[in-house]
């Protein structure tokens, strides 16, 4: 059953898709270095495009720097692009030891919900204010967004005409979720565990089911998607 | 400039790593910060650091995961987790080796999470060796072109279409005037033989 796995991991490399790891023993790991090596030495393959580069000068930018990003080097949104929204000056400086601590807190099981399924529980923060975490123009019709603010990181989703927002820590030992490739669930890289983007959990390995994603209010004002956020 | 760069420039280096005694210049006795003049070989803020080493430090990890999405992920893992350490006056050299060191860590942490066994590494500690694989994949080219070079022709006429030159299985099958299935069973026997090979020439 392996050998399929290890099949469709090169299936995966050789269609320049994120191929999924699979248990594999050192025959097979042995063929996935040489899938990889291989596959690397393909002309013009190991230039990082454009947009990428853009987008992670943006996200360096709201983390270590003072400029603002610039909109000139904005990638166009063409599916559901994922993108780091750049996040108000103000968020960002709020930062480090509160947003360790809060991360912390939202692990802990929601009071008052059911673990597992159902939705989350509104995350309102006694003393918050409404943070811009992206433009409305970069949040399309079935895009999702990922922003962080220092004290809080999640996602922003629009579909269906309605926008939600959830905290990006995974509920179990609070890892810092991924958007999956099809940007349709969030995966958590500790112990696999996942969530859809309305926060409910799709599946884990765990002895205790970890409980919903937090739910973030979400609001839209004058071409601004903001969050409400300690 | 404008920020912590500039007010930090004259001031200390601190170049906190988990390895430190592979950063060039480093005493080892943990007297780090030390005093340190701005040399002209040294960037003037964290946006020179990322436009003279993202392309680098893409391929570095391309060429060891053979696809996109993990390549630039690692890639924004190594400079979220590099330059915060790095804000400071450090030489071009102390840079790259900090990337470098932690391009290391942060690849293995990917391949740790995913099989739990470490299928590709970067190996040399001079940052000159590894990071200057940048302006063309020759390294991965030259890699690949020994391997195939081991291989009976069959072999490495299936795996040159397929891995090198982007075929489908049904164009490399018409390319070789071969069933699609054989194609399938063809290219999984050369990559079992690719991987014995690969696995026999030095790292």
């Amino acid at each position: 059953m392996n050998t399929r796995r290890l099949r469709r991991y090169v299936e995966d490399l050789l269609r320049g898709r994120r191929p999924r790891p699979f248990p594999a023993d050192e025959r097979q790991a042995a063929e996935v270095r040489a899938a990889i090596a291989l596959r690397a030495a393909r002309p013009g393959g190991g230039a990082p495009r454009e947009d990428f580069v853009a987008a992670l000068h943006r996200r360096l930018a709201t983390e270590f720097g003072t400029a603002a990003p610039s909109p000139a080097t904005r990638p166009p949104t063409r599916r559901r692009v994922v993108q780091v929204a750049s996040v108000a000056a103000a968020a960002a400086a709020v930062g480090g030891a509160g947003g360790a601590a809060l991360d912390h807190a939202l692990t802990g099981t929601g009071a008052g919900t059911d673990a597992g399924t159902g939705p989350g529980v509104t995350l309102r923060p006694n003393s918050g204010t409404w943070h811009t975490v992206a433009a409305s123009a970069d949040l399309a019709e079935g895009t999702v967004l990922a922003f962080d603010a220092g004290t809080l990181n999640g996602f922003v989703e629009r579909t269906g005409g309605r926008l939600s927002a959830v905290s990006g820590v995974c509920t179990h030992l609070g890892c810092r979720l991924r958007l999956n490739a099809t940007a349709t669930e969030l995966a958590c890289p500790c112990h696999n565990a996942a969530f859809a983007l309305g926060g409910e959990l799709l599946r884990h390995q765990l002895p205790t089911v970890p409980a919903p994603l937090p739910h973030l209010a979400v609001r839209e004002v004058d071409g601004a998607v903001q969050v409400f956020l300690p | 400039m404008t920020g912590p760069w500039v007010r930090d420039r004259h001031e200390v280096v601190q170049v906190a790593g988990r390895e430190p005694s592979r950063i060039r210049g480093d005493t080892g006795t943990g007297e780090m910060p030390r005093l340190h003049l701005v040399g002209p070989d040294s960037y003037a803020d964290w946006e020179a650091i990322y436009r003279d080493n993202v392309e680098r430090v893409y391929r570095l990890m391309f060429r060891r995961v053979g696809n996109r999405s993990d390549a630039e992920d690692l890639t924004t893992e190594v400079f979220l987790a590099a330059l915060g350490p790095l804000r400071t006056s450090a030489s071009v050299g102390e840079v790259r080796a900090y990337l470098l060191t932690t391009a290391r860590s942060v690849l293995a942490g990917h391949w740790r999470r995913t099989f739990g066994q470490q299928i590709t590494t970067i190996d040399g500690d001079r940052f000159e060796d590894v990071l200057s694989e940048a302006p063309v994949n020759d390294a991965a080219a030259v890699r690949a072109d020994r391997i195939l070079a081991a291989l009976p022709d069959r072999y490495r006429r299936i795996l040159q279409l397929r891995f090198l030159e982007a075929c489908t299985v049904k164009e490399a099958a018409e390319e070789m005037g071969i069933t699609v299935g054989n194609a399938k069973v063809l290219q999984h026997r050369a990559l079992r033989e690719a991987a014995a090979v690969n696995e026999r020439l030095a790292p």
